[in-house]
């Protein structure tokens, strides 16, 4: 496979640019520790007059137990930070073309796929890393988590990390070739975390919002974590999400490829990749 | 002569930025806006029927939930909108490059900050509009228990907003940095100040620092004076603790402005 060293010095490149780029930076300290923690607070005392009620915990035996809904919620919010780490640094991969550089990267002999896919996953390592060992802290120190498996912790990274860089190498692409990149991050924000279940469980949302929620691989992550972590789920009962999950960040890989190939044609007919 | 001025300099501010917002960025504020408040109403909309079956926990005394909701998550909205108009004239004017002729023009900095949060609150207004038709369509009616006071809580938080954003737009010029003190005070903010929970719900040194921001009283004024059943007369000693509160930040922040214009520009040339 002589495809696959190239493809790794790749990788190792970005990582190694995004590792200089990100690590120790207060945003990165704020944007995924300070903020997502205060939110997480906010969220939970928010929700707490509806989850004292006396029928809560018949609909949703979870919130009889604050711990327990506290834990519900930092699941959510650790993989929604996953998830919105990649819509910042697609963000951030925009830039490249008001800097000058993204013309360059794309007269480079480097693979297009790998390097979106790179691009994302150095940014998310950088990223979500910090809110990653707070929240299992967090979750080890309640004694909330009850996992049927020890091996399952391995099942909730892949579920968490696969869909997340998937994710990422599509909006890469899909921002790259874009001008008007700050109104994605407007629409990416906000309603991500209301259609995927970050802040209520599934069966509350109405089903016009589950089905749009389905085509977000968010959704399922969150469904597969908090399955695996919370209610001790085997992986027989996980596994049709687990099988979405994958066709999802299947679909997810496929499309960015899809993407970066009819933009790269366009742009080398109309030459936008210079214009800001 | 004075006052002529500093009227003249606030209304130009006010008509420059309603000029400039709608040539460059008709939609994007209103939907930064309406947005993130309409997602928060729904949230509660749907955990108050779905979990709490029309029910919430003994340990809530503010009134119906959803109405409470509704006001705190829209008065959060409108904080955060006033802020980041008010806050962030200067180091957009510095940003553009226009914060030098600014401070050599002979145009008082309060008034010119007040000409921006005029121009905040008039926009708002047609975006909090848009959220009333949310708010109407989820079926939730908001109680008015004394109009005056909503009045006066209206009022108070606008001052206790402004009254914080001369102090932060100094830090900001001065900093050369916007982004990560406005989105960490937004979050301080919304966990402290009882928008959308009751403050007694935090641990206790959450609810002192909460007591040093003008805002939670401004706050407790609003609710109480809709949701809580209150009148203006019983909720007169959270408005003046507001307003002094207010007094105070605006004092230092005023204090502090031409120390931090000062290095803005020490550090740009």
């Amino acid at each position: 496979m002589s495809g696959l060293r190239p493809a790794l010095r790749i990788f190792a490149a970005e990582a190694l640019k995004q590792h200089r780029r990100l690590f120790g930076q207060p945003l990165v300290v704020f944007s995924m520790l300070v903020w997502p923690v205060l939110q997480l607070a906010t969220t939970y005392y928010t929700l707490r007059p509806v989850a004292t009620a006396s029928p809560a915990a018949a609909h949703w035996p979870l919130s009889a137990d604050p711990h327990r809904l506290l834990a519900f919620l930092a699941t959510g919010t650790l993989a929604y930070a996953f998830f919105f780490s990649l819509v910042q640094s697609a963000w951030h991969l925009s830039f490249e073309r008001t800097t000058g550089t993204l013309e360059l990267l794309f007269l480079s002999p480097a693979g297009r796929l790998t390097l979106m896919l790179a691009n994302g996953a150095g940014a998310l390592v950088q990223n979500a890393w910090l809110l990653t060992c707070f929240t299992a802290a967090a979750l080890l120190g309640f004694g909330t988590l009850s996992v049927a498996a020890w091996w399952m912790y391995g099942v909730v990274i892949l579920a968490l990390l696969v869909p997340a860089v998937a994710w990422g190498a599509f909006l890469n692409s899909l921002l790259v070739f874009s001008r008007d990149s700050a109104f994605l991050y407007t629409i990416l924000d906000e309603p991500l975390w209301f259609v995927s279940g970050v802040r209520l469980p599934n069966f509350a949302l109405p089903a016009a919002v589950r089905v749009i929620g389905t085509a977000f691989p968010l959704t399922a992550s969150l469904t597969a974590i908090r399955g695996a972590l919370l209610n001790a789920e085997p992986l027989s009962a996980l596994a049709p999400t687990l099988t979405w999950l994958t066709a999802l960040s299947a679909l997810l890989l496929a499309a960015a490829a899809l993407l970066l190939r009819v933009g790269e044609a366009r742009s080398q007919r109309t030459g936008r990749l210079t214009l800001i | 002569m004075a006052t002529a001025t500093a009227w003249r300099t606030g209304r130009a501010t006010a008509w420059r930025t309603w000029q400039t917002t709608r040539r460059a960025y008709p939609w994007t504020y209103a939907v930064g806006t309406v947005l993130p408040a309409a997602l928060t109403i729904a949230l509660g909309h749907l955990a108050f029927h779905a979990i709490g079956a029309g029910e919430t926990g003994s340990g809530f005394h503010e009134g119906p939930y959803l109405a409470y909701l509704a006001v705190g998550a829209t008065a959060y909205q409108f904080t955060v909108r006033l802020i980041l108009w008010s806050a962030k004239a200067l180091i957009t004017e510095q940003r553009q490059g226009t914060l030098g002729a600014l401070l050599i023009a002979p145009a008082g900095r309060l008034p010119y900050l007040l000409g921006f949060t005029a121009f905040a609150v008039l926009s708002s207004v047609a975006e909090f509009l848009t959220l009333a038709v949310v708010v109407a369509a989820l079926g939730i009616t908001i109680p008015v228990a004394s109009p005056l006071g909503a009045l006066a809580g209206a009022l108070a938080l606008i001052t206790a907003t402004f009254a914080m954003s001369v102090g932060l737009g100094g830090l900001m010029i001065a900093a050369g940095e916007a982004h990560i003190s406005q989105n960490t005070l937004f979050c301080v903010l919304g966990l402290l100040c009882g928008y959308t929970f009751p403050r007694a719900y935090l641990p206790a040194p959450a609810q002192w620092l909460a007591d040093a921001l003008p805002t939670t009283a401004a706050m407790d004024v609003l609710h109480g004076s809709l949701t809580g059943g209150r009148t203006l007369t019983d909720l007169a000693p959270r408005l003046a603790l507001s307003l002094l509160l207010s007094l105070g930040y605006l004092l230092a922040g005023l204090r502090g402005l031409p120390r931090a214009e000062a290095r803005a520009v020490e550090r740009t040339y």
